[in-house]
C-alpha cells in the first residue's frame, strides 16, 4: 500500500520538474533553425544544454513509466497480462534511459 | 467465474461529463507522449551514432507528414502540460469548485491552441 502512495507522490513531483523543463526544451527547439547535424552537435556541446536535456529525458521517461503503470493497473483485469504489460513498459523505459545516458555521455565527452 | 460480465470502469453507460472527457484525454495524451519520449531517446541515439545515421532522421523530417505529426505532438504536449497543472492544484484540493473546474477546462483548450500556434509561428 505504501508503495502506491510513493508512486502517487513521485508522479506529481516529476510533473512539477517537467513543467519548466518542457518549456525550456520547446524554446530551444524554436531557437534551433536548420536541424542540421552540426547545429544539433553544437547544441549538445554545451554542458548546460546536455545536462538539462538529460534531466528532461530521465524525468519524463520515469513520469511516463508511472503513468502507464497506473493506466494498466486501472484497466487491465487479467493478472497475467497486467504483469507482462508492466514488465514490458519497465523494460522499454529502462532501455531508453540507459541508451540516452550513454549517448549523451558520448556527445559531451567526444 | 463468468467472463462476459461488464467490467469496471463502466465507461459506456455514463453520460460524457466534461471532467471525465478531460481525464480520459489526459491519459490518452499521456500514452502518446510516452511513445514520444521513447522516440526522443531514439533521436538522441541517432545523434550520438553520427551524421550518417542522423541523415536517416533528416530524410524522415523533411516529409510533410512529419510536420503534421510534429504539430499534433506540440498540441498534445501543451494539452497534457496545462491540464496536468490543473491536476496538481486538485491534488492539494485547490480549484475544485465546479465553476472554476469548467472555466479552467476551457482555459486548457484555449491555452494549448494558442501556445501551439505561437511555437509554430516563431519556428
Amino acid at each position: 500500500m505504501k508503495n502506491y502512495v510513493n508512486k502517487w507522490i513521485l508522479q506529481r513531483v516529476t510533473a512539477v520538474f517537467l513543467i519548466p523543463l518542457t518549456f525550456w526544451f520547446i524554446y530551444q527547439c524554436v531557437l534551433l533553425s536548420s536541424y542540421e547535424y552540426a547545429e544539433i552537435r553544437a547544441f549538445f556541446f554545451s554542458k548546460l544544454n546536455a545536462s538539462l536535456y538529460f534531466i528532461l529525458i530521465i524525468v519524463m521517461l520515469y513520469h511516463a513509466k508511472l503513468g502507464n503503470e497506473t493506466i494498466v493497473e486501472d484497466y487491465v483485469t487479467s493478472h497475467k497480462i497486467k504483469k507482462i504489460t508492466k514488465l514490458s513498459i519497465s523494460l522499454l523505459i529502462y532501455i531508453s534511459m540507459i541508451s540516452t545516458t550513454i549517448s549523451l555521455f558520448y556527445l559531451v565527452s567526444s | 467465474m463468468t467472463l462476459n460480465r461488464p467490467l469496471s470502469p463502466h465507461l459506456s453507460i455514463y453520460k460524457k461529463v466534461l471532467t471525465a472527457v478531460f481525464s480520459i484525454f489526459h491519459r490518452f495524451t499521456g500514452i502518446c507522449l510516452s511513445v514520444g519520449a521513447v522516440l526522443l531517446s531514439f533521436w538522441t541515439i541517432l545523434i550520438a551514432l553520427g551524421p550518417n545515421y542522423y541523415s536517416k532522421f533528416q530524410t524522415l523530417s523533411s516529409l510533410i507528414v512529419f510536420k503534421i505529426f510534429l504539430f499534433i505532438w506540440t498540441l498534445t504536449i501543451f494539452y497534457h502540460l496545462y491540464n496536468g497543472i490543473r491536476y496538481l492544484f486538485w491534488s492539494y484540493g485547490k480549484m475544485m469548485n465546479l465553476s472554476i473546474v469548467y472555466k479552467s477546462s476551457y482555459a486548457v483548450i484555449v491555452l494549448s491552441i494558442l501556445s501551439t500556434l505561437l511555437v509554430w509561428i516563431s519556428i
